[in-house]
């Protein structure tokens, strides 16, 4: 549903940051980038619809969803699917928010009927929509406001939603939260039974989390993506040796 | 008796909520913590956003002096003649701690003078890049420069260089790699050990503590639910609450348990 071919990736000033990075989000699947800091992992994802600032950054390649390729639509077009079919849950959420606009209107805007604004607001331990839609962005903690944007990420109805280390700053247990609330995004069977398909793609450090929630995983390092495998086989055999540092740690601090 | 720090029912609140028509009523923050610490030991505090453990970390470092209770240092005579603190703090955004327009050599130099008097500075230096892996390019970088795993390094070589008898760490493993997390424990085991720096770890992340410390602390709500030696904490929980995050941290919880949390403060022990 999603197919990125992307050949290059440049950094004005400092060069090729990611090259030959190829692979296609199927529908019905939770999918995870792993890699250490500062290797692009939030450069790519957001390079996918285009979010990466053309003054510094130029992408080469294509990035086919549906019948057309992101990168060469139309402003109006690129914002329709930026609304309604492809929506990101970034990792410092609280500045996804214009502190001087209330709830209210990032709310109104999106949601159709309330009933599912507060179902989903009680769902992820939120005040309901009478209280939070009269605060501020500014009035509400880091955590809460990561929350607020996956629930708006959700009110569109996107086919895919893309998440920047959505546990990081939040309690495990909400995380618990965010992890049965995707698995229910992806795998809806009244959504499959209407023809409706959706997939997610995640980056993410926290490895216990990926473990439970991916279906293919890879990795990324010295500017290059891994295939996409089954998360099941990426932590029993990988036997790159960049994987086996990262994971080596990992069991170190979590095994 | 050989506690280098002891807390006697620390209370401690704040104006209540904003909102209109609340008349002077107090909101709780921390109620009656208690604890003993003995040098050279690793002590961790856990508890979920909301639990006051970001607030007991300030009052320990002596950020905060509006508090009830009593604390007790018991620091060795050296630092009557000193100018730096014996309790140091490593807070989550450590970048902010250095200045970004100084370089990262001339900001150590300048704790070491004022720590030891310009005793050995120039060895007491490489000695502390050495430990923590700062080459000489990083030292000769400006603040503003460096990356977030190098700031961080950076603010611990000027803690290191302020040489604490007492480090208090809050959130240090948040938003790092794997790979840096596992450095960064091992750097704070070495500490402890070769510094003989006495330490306090707050964190969220259940497991990681579990590799770090010898004592534990659970807070919930501004209370202690559960505390005892690491060991006994991670094989024999007994608080329900401390079984919840345990639970919570390796991704076990089914909605149920998460929507149902409203624990009782009393505290096991």
């Amino acid at each position: 549903m999603l197919d990125v071919k992307i050949k290059n990736i440049y950094l004005k000033g400092r060069g090729t940051l990611l090259s030959e990075t190829n692979f296609s989000l199927e529908p019905g699947k939770i999918f995870t980038i792993l890699g250490s800091n500062g290797t692009g992992k939030s450069t790519l994802i957001k390079s996918l619809t285009g979010l990466l600032d053309k003054k510094f950054y130029s992408v080469e390649g294509t990035v086919i969803f549906g019948k057309e390729d992101i990168f060469s639509l139309e402003y109006p077009s690129l914002l329709d699917i930026r609304r309604n079919k492809i929506k990101y849950v970034f990792q410092d959420s609280i500045n996804s928010f214009d502190h001087l606009k209330k709830y209210a209107y990032y709310f109104q805007r999106i949601a159709k009927d309330i009933s599912e604004s507060d179902s989903l607001l009680e769902y992820f331990l939120l005040p309901n929509s009478k209280t939070l839609f009269n605060l501020y962005p500014y009035e509400v903690s880091g955590g809460m406001a990561q929350r607020i944007s996956f629930v708006l990420a959700l009110l569109s109805h996107p086919q895919i939603i893309i998440l920047d280390e959505p546990t990081s700053g939040i309690d495990s247990a909400i995380a618990n939260l965010f992890l049965i609330k995707l698995k229910e995004f992806v795998n809806n069977s009244e959504q499959l039974n209407s023809g409706l398909k959706h997939s997610a793609l995640l980056v993410t450090h926290d490895i216990v989390f990926a473990q439970k929630i991916s279906d293919k995983i890879a990795f990324i390092s010295n500017g290059m993506l891994s295939p996409f495998v089954d998360s099941q086989i990426f932590f029993e055999k990988s036997n790159v040796e960049s994987w086996n540092t990262y994971l080596t740690a990992g069991k170190a601090l979590w095994g | 008796m050989n506690n280098l720090i002891k807390l006697e029912n620390i209370c401690y609140s704040v104006d209540g909520s904003s909102d209109s028509g609340s008349n002077g009523s107090r909101k709780i923050i921390l109620k009656d913590i208690s604890l003993e610490l003995r040098r050279g030991k690793i002590l961790g505090i856990a508890g979920e956003s909301g639990s006051g453990k970001t607030s007991l970390a300030k009052i320990i470092a002596g950020i905060n002096k509006s508090y009830e209770g009593n604390i007790t240092f018991n620091f060795s005579e050296e630092w009557k003649r000193i100018r730096t603190n014996p309790v140091q703090i490593l807070f989550q955004n450590n970048g902010e701690i250095l200045n970004p327009l100084r370089k990262v050599d001339s900001i150590i130099e300048e704790t070491l003078i004022v720590r030891h008097h310009s005793k050995n500075v120039e060895q007491e230096k490489h000695r502390i890049f050495e430990s923590l892996n700062i080459s000489e390019m990083i030292m000769k970088k400006k603040g503003y420069e460096l990356s977030g795993g190098e700031q961080q390094r950076a603010a611990l070589a000027r803690i290191l260089a302020a040489s604490p008898e007492l480090l208090v760490l809050d959130e240090p493993f948040s938003a790092q790699d794997p790979e840096s997390q596992l450095n960064l424990l091992n750097f704070f085991k070495k500490v402890n050990i070769e510094y003989n720096i006495t330490i306090i770890c707050i964190a969220h992340n259940l497991s990681i503590l579990n590799k770090l410390c010898d004592e534990m602390m659970i807070l919930y709500k501004g209370t202690v639910v559960e505390s005892s030696s690491a060991e006994e904490l991670f094989s024999n929980p007994k608080h329900p609450y401390t079984k919840f995050l345990l639970k919570a941290g390796n991704y076990e919880l089914n909605y149920n348990e998460l929507s149902n949390s409203n624990w009782e403060t009393e505290k096991h022990s």
